[in-house]
């Protein structure tokens, strides 16, 4: 579905050329995608751009992993299968135009911006037009807070990485699309490493005891895109995917 | 449409006490002896001078239900079809034609809807982030000009620039489905916003805000929105597509 809506997107809009400043270029023009990374004016790794997630990790967050790496509870497994053969693709929040949660958006199949600014980052989403908070001020989780899609993220550097630990999660999110669960009691670690100009990892660690026998841990390799823009993304604009999805009654 | 509007509260009354970081003290804000904020200090400037937007803001709710609340009758320049689909939608009339009630942001609605938005000053782009819909807005500042002819979008394209205290958001290329406010005004897509921020003191700004769209009206129109600063909080996740249950109560024409 969000493919489909990728491709429709006009080649008319604009904004999709304009250079983006500050890019180490070859003599002839074009982004050296492998300079090295850059930096704040206070020496911290400056993770700002567009980044475009590897696809791969939308479907199965633990595509690289070993069998064994995910280890699930009887329940979440019995639902992963289900979900994973298909049978419950109605059921996907993605399906139903709400938030795809944490990490899943950071796969999803457009690109987002992070915008890194003093006590806060922002990861501005093309997927749905949405957003997060990264808050920086060194406030702390809150302690059982209302429940949400997106959760509650804080960050703070490690060295070269930032550390995004995110919490109060409703529970309702697939962690990818091939279904792994999640349950309020769902933890994510985010580490943004920003390896060289145009190459990023995230290493993501699912901490969620409610559906999971350990915690386990994926690495995401968004490239930077140069010379372009997020487009506008609305899912319940002439959605018309749900109705053929399948759902086991 | 008040049917919405009331369930629209009700949404925003349930939303526990027990969420955090709603007592945060702000960075920054002036404060009386007692601890309070001071919301009639003096406008804060950055270091060039400017005035800094920054913060959480919330709109007066009476523009989102009627752009023209201030203005007097007649003085809306409707083009006749204009008046004529405007009245059919009057008094909810066209409520399920509002794509609000899909869960369909657009502008210049975003900007009143009774939830905060946050406005963030980047380099070269101001940022709003609105609570409604958990969505934003990118105000380019870099000097970019607007698109030609772009693909319609529900939000438009815009950039800013400063013009003295003002801050002047220009926007074009919505889509001529959104509506103005939720009386139902309509706009075509030849509408051109132009957006005055202007902070007149630390709690409080206005939007001067001017509807130029001569497909639609038989001249720009201005109105003057107020908004006030909500210090020691933060922004909510709001996801209307979550059990939204006014859609099928609503009516069309």
């Amino acid at each position: 579905m969000a493919l489909a809506a990728l491709l429709t997107s006009a080649v008319s809009a604009q904004w999709l050329t304009n250079k983006t400043p500050n890019v180490p270029r070859t003599p002839d023009g074009k982004p050296n995608l492998t300079a090295p990374a850059p930096k704040m004016a206070d020496g911290k790794p400056d993770l700002t751009g567009i980044w475009n997630p590897n696809p791969r990790f939308l479907v199965n967050l633990a595509v690289d992993l070993k069998p064994g790496d995910v280890s699930m509870l009887p329940w979440a497994e019995a639902v992963y299968k289900e979900r994973a053969a298909g049978l419950r693709a109605h059921e996907e929040p993605d399906a139903n135009c709400l938030p795809q949660g944490v990490p899943k958006i950071d796969a999803a199949p457009v690109p987002w911006k992070i915008i890194q600014l003093p006590g806060q980052f922002v990861i501005l989403y093309e997927a749905f037009t949405q957003f997060r908070q990264i808050f920086m001020d060194g406030r702390k989780l809150p302690v059982d807070p209302n429940p949400t899609w997106l959760g509650y993220s804080i960050g703070h550097w490690d060295g070269d990485a930032l550390v995004v630990e995110s919490n109060g999660f409703n529970g309702k999110a697939w962690i990818d699309q091939s279904g792994h669960p999640s349950t309020e009691q769902l933890r994510v670690t985010e580490k943004f490493r920003r390896k060289d100009f145009g190459h990023m990892e995230i290493e993501i660690t699912i901490n969620d005891p409610g559906a999971y026998t350990k915690p386990w841990t994926a690495i995401e390799t968004p490239t930077l895109l140069v010379d372009t823009e997020l487009l506008e993304f609305v899912c319940s604009e002439n959605e018309q995917d749900i109705k053929h999805m399948v759902t086991k009654k | 449409m008040f049917r919405r509007l009331i369930l629209v509260s009700v949404l925003f009354a349930a939303v526990p006490a027990g969420a955090q970081w709603f007592k945060l003290p702000t960075p920054g804000i002036p404060r009386t002896a007692d601890g309070r904020p001071n919301l009639t200090a003096p406008t804060p400037r950055g270091p060039d001078g400017k005035p800094i937007l920054s913060g959480i803001w919330q709109m007066n709710g009476k523009y989102l239900q009627d752009i023209a609340a201030d203005m007097k009758p007649g003085e809306v320049p409707y083009q006749p079809a204009t008046e004529k689909l405007f009245n059919s939608r009057r008094n909810g009339a066209g409520g399920k034609n509002d794509p609000a009630a899909r869960c369909i942001p657009g502008m210049p609605k975003l900007d009143a809807l009774p939830y905060p938005f946050k406005i963030l000053e980047a380099p070269g782009e101001v940022i709003m982030l609105f609570e409604g819909f958990t969505t934003f807005r990118q105000i380019f500042t870099d000097g970019r000009e607007l698109p030609k002819d772009p693909n319609p979008a529900w939000f438009g394209y815009s950039v800013g620039k400063w013009e003295g205290d003002d801050f002047v958001v220009n926007t074009i290329g919505i889509n001529e489905t959104t509506w103005l406010d939720n009386a139902g005004r309509p706009h075509s897509d030849a509408l051109h916003l132009i957006e005055r921020f202007r902070r007149h003191d630390f709690g409080h700004m206005d939007i001067e805000l001017t509807i130029d769209d001569p497909k639609a009206y038989t001249k720009p129109w201005t109105v003057k929105e107020d908004l006030r600063l909500i210090p020691d909080t933060e922004l909510l996740e709001y996801v209307c597509n979550e059990n939204n249950k006014d859609y099928e109560h609503l009516v069309s024409q």
